[in-house]
């Protein structure tokens, strides 16, 4: 893939309230026609830094370049940014025409242009016949819609979302998710998007910022962070893990329950100790004699596509994920491919702040 | 203690209420009905019958009859013509109004102009006053707003006659403001006695009244709003304008109701900061039902009042039909 241009530079952003930092050392880019999810818990820092961009919050120290300018001090309205906002914040004193046509009234674009590019948007939202309507009256599904298509009227260069799909049940999130991605390369618009929907971030980013207390945790392409998580966090928040604590008795080579795993990671020194992720889906259930790992089945769930079971095995609870069910109270044995353990530093307290460039 | 004494009809009317209030419910619970919720409205209804229905058509009853009880229409004419009894009088005496120079009495109809006007000039300074006042105190960033709140609620806890009167010892020839004119070998100034101190008494007692309403309908605006204005290249002042104000309305219509309704019936006030001829229509009911003891007259001029305030607030409603009524502090 070609290096695509840079649009949106943060630097070195931080920003406190009255004295609380809930963001330090934010370093990120945003390439053109990019889908970027900024992904964390609440409270994480995700929808300020997303504020930050949009101009609703200043930052405390750093930069924001947008296009090679400084818009760091620019306020909302003059910049090329517009957003979808959590819970909508439709205007309800104006109908839905009325809401999408916002922009453009206060642009003084004259009333044929108007109604043309309105009438275009409702189009791509499919609600055409709904412009007389008051927005009250529409379903959470199609308030968002409009609130998309309000916030593409201006033709904006980087659409910031705010959890957009929060309010929706989960068949309706699925299809927005889906809609939203299909926009997002039809108009060719840069998307920054804020969810703390792991599977959401991993179906529609083709990059995604993990966060947590206000520092980038990792970032990178869906499969990376999924695959490669750097922290425990990371690792916790998509999707599940085993994570256990182990020790590397040399490149390649890494023990823990008990057992040496033969792994492909390198460089952690000889000895060292470090915490060992095995996703559930990657631990292999072996007939008892020929794995590695010994354990007792304690619990079966049934999930639909797999059975989820607790297998404790030398006082680790592991959990597996496997399309054959065990018995409860059997004993088995448990294997792992050595290109499926993943080995991270111990449980990182200093958050990574040099970020090396993401793969595109 | 005998002033603190309660009338003892007083106490008889309660009694009576209670006691037939506590009929009706063992009354329902011994036909197996339970409680109703509706029950507990009947004491409301009954105060409401008695203090506003009655009195309704007591007032509707006087307007049309004369003092002996025949039905007339010569209170509405006295209201449009001061002299029409004199002249009526002098008539059946045989005598030409006319000759004797007594014409059209107007001292009714001025006085409800002039209350109108002034009515109108309270309402219309309250909202210049109360609309910023209330954009602060709504001002999450100003954070002197709640002080601003306490400060406009606090002078309400007191009798407005007393607050009223305060201003008199401010305004007076010898008042504070005076003095201090004096003091500083300024000549006094005539602050009292006339119609702008007659305003400026009613400003200052209904202000709140517009002020709240209105804090009210902007402080549960929704800042996502504003936000989502500025975000879309609209301007303080266009989001101000396109965004804040329209969905401030509701508080605006209720404030201009709850001033304006009061601010046309005031009474006292131009009595105690007003001139001789700055009487305004309250004062002038209550002088004709009291002093003048004319129930008949008094009453069509009610009527008249509550009428031409019906009318206005039809109008209001007319101009903003969400109005949300009094939501008040």
């Amino acid at each position: 893939m070609q290096e695509r241009q840079r649009l949106i530079n943060l630097e070195n952003i931080s920003k406190e309230y009255d004295g609380v930092r809930v963001l330090s050392d934010i370093n990120l880019y945003v390439r053109k026609n990019e889908f970027l999810t900024l992904l964390g818990p609440s409270g994480c820092g995700k929808t300020t830094t997303l504020r930050i961009i949009g101009g609703f919050e200043t930052a405390t120290t750093g930069r924001i370049i947008f296009d090679g300018a400084d818009i760091t001090n620019l306020p909302p309205y003059k910049r090329k940014v517009n957003t979808v906002f959590q819970k909508y914040a439709l205007f309800p004193h104006l109908n839905v025409f009325e809401n999408i046509a916002f922009g453009l009234k206060v642009a003084k674009r004259p009333k044929d242009e108007i109604k043309k590019r309105v009438e275009k948007l409702l189009d791509l939202v499919n609600l055409s016949q709904y412009g007389k309507r008051s927005v009250e009256s529409l379903s959470g599904g199609q308030q968002q819609r409009i609130a998309i298509a309000r916030a593409l009227i201006n033709e904006p260069e980087v659409l910031l979302l705010d959890e957009p799909l929060g309010a929706l049940d989960l068949k309706l999130r699925q299809d927005m998710q889906l809609e939203l991605k299909r926009m997002q390369q039809m108009l060719g618009i840069t998307f920054i998007f804020v969810t703390h929907d792991q599977e959401e971030a991993l179906t529609m980013s083709d990059t995604i910022v993990v966060m947590k207390d206000g520092f980038i945790q990792q970032i990178g392409t869906p499969k990376d962070v999924y695959d490669e998580p750097k922290t425990a966090f990371v690792a916790n928040f998509i999707g599940q893990s085993n994570i256990i604590r182990g020790t590397m008795v040399r490149d390649e080579l890494v023990n823990f329950c008990g057992a040496d795993f033969p792994c492909v990671d390198k460089g952690f020194g000889v000895n060292a100790p470090v915490d060992v992720l095995i996703r559930p889906e990657d631990l292999l259930i072996v007939p008892s004699e020929l794995g590695k790992l010994q354990g007792i089945v304690q619990s079966v769930l049934f999930k639909g596509v797999h059975y989820e079971m607790i297998i404790l095995s030398n006082g680790m609870t592991f959990k597996v994920h496997s399309t054959v069910m065990q018995e409860e109270g059997s004993t088995v044995g448990l294997d792992v491919t050595p290109f499926y353990i993943h080995i991270m530093k111990p449980t990182i307290t200093a958050p990574d702040r040099e970020l090396e460039e993401e793969p595109v | 203690m005998s002033k603190l004494a309660f009338p003892s009809w007083a106490v008889w009317l309660m009694a009576l209420g209670f006691a037939g209030f506590i009929a009706l419910v063992v009354l329902s619970i011994r036909q197996n009905k339970g409680i109703k919720r509706s029950l507990f409205a009947y004491p409301y209804g009954l105060w409401i019958v008695i203090f506003t229905i009655i009195p309704l058509f007591l007032i509707g009853y006087y307007a049309f009859t004369d003092k002996t009880g025949a039905f007339t229409l010569d209170n509405f004419k006295n209201f449009w013509d001061s002299n029409y009894d004199m002249h009526k009088q002098l008539a059946e005496m045989g005598h030409n109004p006319a000759d004797l120079g007594i014409t059209r009495g107007l001292v009714n109809v001025d006085t409800l102009i002039y209350s109108l006007w002034m009515a109108f000039l309270c309402t219309l300074i309250c909202l210049g006053l109360g609309y910023p006042a209330a954009l602060f105190m709504a001002d999450r960033n100003f954070k002197l707003g709640s002080t601003l709140v306490i400060l406009f609620i606090i002078p309400m806890w007191m009798n407005f006659l007393l607050r009223t009167i305060a201003w008199m010892s401010l305004l007076e020839d010898n008042g504070l403001i005076n003095s201090l004119l004096t003091g500083l070998g300024l000549p006094k100034m005539r602050l009292m006695y006339n119609s702008q101190a007659v305003l400026l008494g009613m400003v200052y007692n209904y202000l709140p009244f517009m002020v709240f309403p209105i804090y009210n309908s902007l402080n549960k605006q929704d800042n996502r709003l504003s936000e989502a204005a500025m975000d879309l290249g609209a301007d303080e002042m266009v989001t101000f304008l396109r965004v804040t104000v329209p969905l401030s309305l509701p508080g605006v219509v209720s404030g201009i109701t709850m001033v304006f309704m009061p601010s046309v019936t005031t009474f006292f006030i131009p009595r105690v900061l007003g001139g001789g001829n700055t009487e305004m229509f309250g004062d002038l009911i209550e002088r004709t039902f009291l002093s003048a003891d004319n129930w008949n007259l008094g009453s069509a001029l009610s009527l008249i009042m509550m009428v031409l305030i019906l009318l206005s607030l039809t109008l209001l409603r007319k101009v903003d039909p969400e109005g949300e009524g009094g939501s008040t502090i």
